[in-house]
């Protein structure tokens, strides 16, 4: 599964973000952008859409109908209790309880969507193409064989828009 | 970018046509009903004391924490809060239907009443007007100052008056929480002397907060649909629509808090105050104000498509306004109506302080530039984007 990919790396945000627009304007594909720090543009332009927030919703609303229904069913259904008169049905103090799990709900399955979107799992090896993303670099990544151009043509135009150093990797 | 806000004719006669029907609703209520006439004179007050308080933390906020974004529309809470003065006049005049208003102001009621006389040293004719003073004394001073130096800004430019309106901002909020939460015990809560609530001045500030923010989210998006504010952007919109969408989670958690609470104590002392909200088709108000100004706009609000939406947002402003009237019309209105309903004296005295609410407002904001020119997050402001 090896393939040849070319790394451009960036200085500072500014710069990578120049190398970017460069890159556009010549329609070569942007493989991955690895930034030090989450970088919104890069997301931006890489035309990534999440669905994220709108699975979330959906979490939490099941979230709420499921709890709400299992407090019914357990203070109403099938264990009916007369606390000081209060209706057994009591739901102001129901929505506290709600609120609480409805939000362990959704961080917990918010986490496991993540993990399997991003196929993140306990145990998996790391993949870094250039080791200074972590510290101070900005990284764009090129697949040489649908990049829509070669090593010089891309070259070429990421130093002209600010890389610092370009160079070709195999992984 | 020097151009100042100007005023058609038409706003002029609306406002005075407004404090005109304020003063017919005013005769008409002292002529039929004392009693109902100064509470709505409470009501209305406070309403509009509230978005001008809110607009001013919301003002003073933007110092401390150092916005950029909202740099371009900071003349808006400093015009609304031109109304500070307008409402401590009539909260003096106030003084003439203590009597109709807070039955803690009877002393022979009072001296049958264990509860009552024990609450009597703070609660008493002259503290409270003392307070009074001392309040609107303090708020007026503040934001007076902070408006001339805002205004110095223009002409001086610099960064040394931002410092000095960020430490004064500090030191306002710091009073703001003091005077405001002692002032909702006071003119709010005491209407109720046997009922008290330790959240109610959370609760009312943060009503106050919320609302006085969609407010000035109203107004810029007014403003820019006639033209001015013409580098105001989604992003924005965004902001306050954030803003709003945030203090909504806020209001609701406060207005739920206060009544889970006294509902699942069940103390008779405590639940009374629902009692009498509940009773008599007043209900509808309590699921009202959890409808307009929690649900609909957590609902609406919460995709980014619709806070970017001139038009929702907008709209949702409006319908805040309309929230805040609801949230304080059911903590004043209940003692002084058998059921809700709204009357002649209801619709004039809300025109009446409407309309020298826009007459003070419109007045400060046509006097001085629409945009602080020399504000040192000026550009950031009018560059505004967001992802």
């Amino acid at each position: 599964m090896s393939a040849t990919h070319i790394i451009g790396v960036f200085d500072s945000k500014h710069d990578l973000l120049t190398g970017i627009e460069g890159v556009k304007a010549k329609n070569f594909v942007i493989d991955e952008i690895y930034t030090p720090y989450p970088v919104m543009e890069a997301i931006d332009a890489l035309k990534r859409k999440s669905h994220f927030t709108k699975a979330a919703f959906l979490y939490g609303f099941a979230a709420v109908i499921g709890v709400l229904s299992f407090l019914y069913y357990t203070s109403v259904i099938d264990w009916p209790i007369n606390y000081g008169g209060k209706p057994t049905n009591a739901f102001p103090s129901f929505i506290i309880i709600t609120l609480v799990l409805t939000i362990l709900t959704v961080t917990i399955l918010s986490l496991f969507t993540f993990s399997i979107r991003a196929r993140i799992f306990p145990g998996k090896k790391y993949f870094l193409p250039d080791e200074r993303a972590t510290d101070d670099k900005f990284i764009i990544l090129f697949d040489k064989n649908n990049a829509g151009g070669g090593f010089e043509a891309i070259s070429g135009v990421l130093k002209a828009n600010g890389a610092s150093e370009v160079y070709e990797k195999e992984f | 970018m020097d151009t100042n806000v100007i005023f058609s004719k038409k706003f002029n006669y609306i406002t005075y046509v407004l404090m005109a029907l304020g003063a017919i609703g005013l005769v008409y209520g002292f002529l039929t009903d004392t009693h109902r006439t100064w509470a709505n004179l409470l009501l209305n007050n406070y309403y509009f004391l509230s978005l001008a308080i809110g607009a001013a933390f919301f003002f003073s906020l933007q110092y401390i924490t150092q916005s950029g974004w909202s740099a371009m529309f900071r003349r808006i809470p400093e015009a609304l809060m031109a109304y500070i003065p307008y409402a401590a006049v009539i909260m003096l005049v106030m003084f003439f239907g203590l009597h109709d208003i807070y039955h803690w102001s009877h002393p022979d009621l009072v001296a049958g009443d264990e509860l009552l006389a024990h609450k009597a040293p703070y609660l008493n004719v002259p503290f409270f007007m003392i307070r009074i003073v001392i309040f609107f004394g303090a708020w007026i001073l503040l934001t007076r100052y902070l408006r001339k130096l805002s205004l110095q800004e223009d002409s001086l430019g610099g960064i040394e008056m931002f410092e000095k309106m960020e430490f004064w901002s500090k030191v306002f909020i710091f009073v703001l929480a003091l005077t405001f939460s002692m002032a909702s015990f006071d003119w709010i809560m005491s209407i109720d002397a046997h009922w008290f609530s330790t959240i109610f001045a959370f609760k009312n500030f943060g009503a106050a907060f919320y609302h006085g923010t969609s407010l000035i989210a109203l107004i810029a998006i007014v403003l820019h649909k006639k033209g001015y504010f013409k580098d105001m952007n989604e992003y924005h919109l965004l902001d306050f629509s954030r803003y709003m969408f945030g203090l909504s989670i806020i209001w609701g958690y406060l207005y739920f808090a206060q009544f889970a609470l006294i509902w699942f104590g069940n103390i008779p002392e405590e639940t009374i105050y629902y009692a009498k909200r509940w009773d008599n088709g007043w209900k509808i108000f309590f699921y009202l104000n959890f409808a307009i100004n929690w649900f609909i706009p957590f609902i609406v609000l919460l995709p980014q498509k619709f806070d970017k939406n001139i038009n929702i947002v907008y709209g949702i402003c409006i319908m805040l306004l309309l929230g805040l009237y609801t949230d304080i019309y059911e903590q004043v209105m209940p003692d002084f109506l058998k059921s809700p309903s709204i009357g002649i004296i209801e619709i004039g005295v809300f025109a009446g302080l409407a309309g020298l609410f826009l007459f003070a407002f419109g007045k400060a904001l046509a006097k001085v530039p629409l945009i602080a020119k020399n504000h040192p997050y000026l550009e950031e402001s009018i560059h505004h984007h967001l992802h």
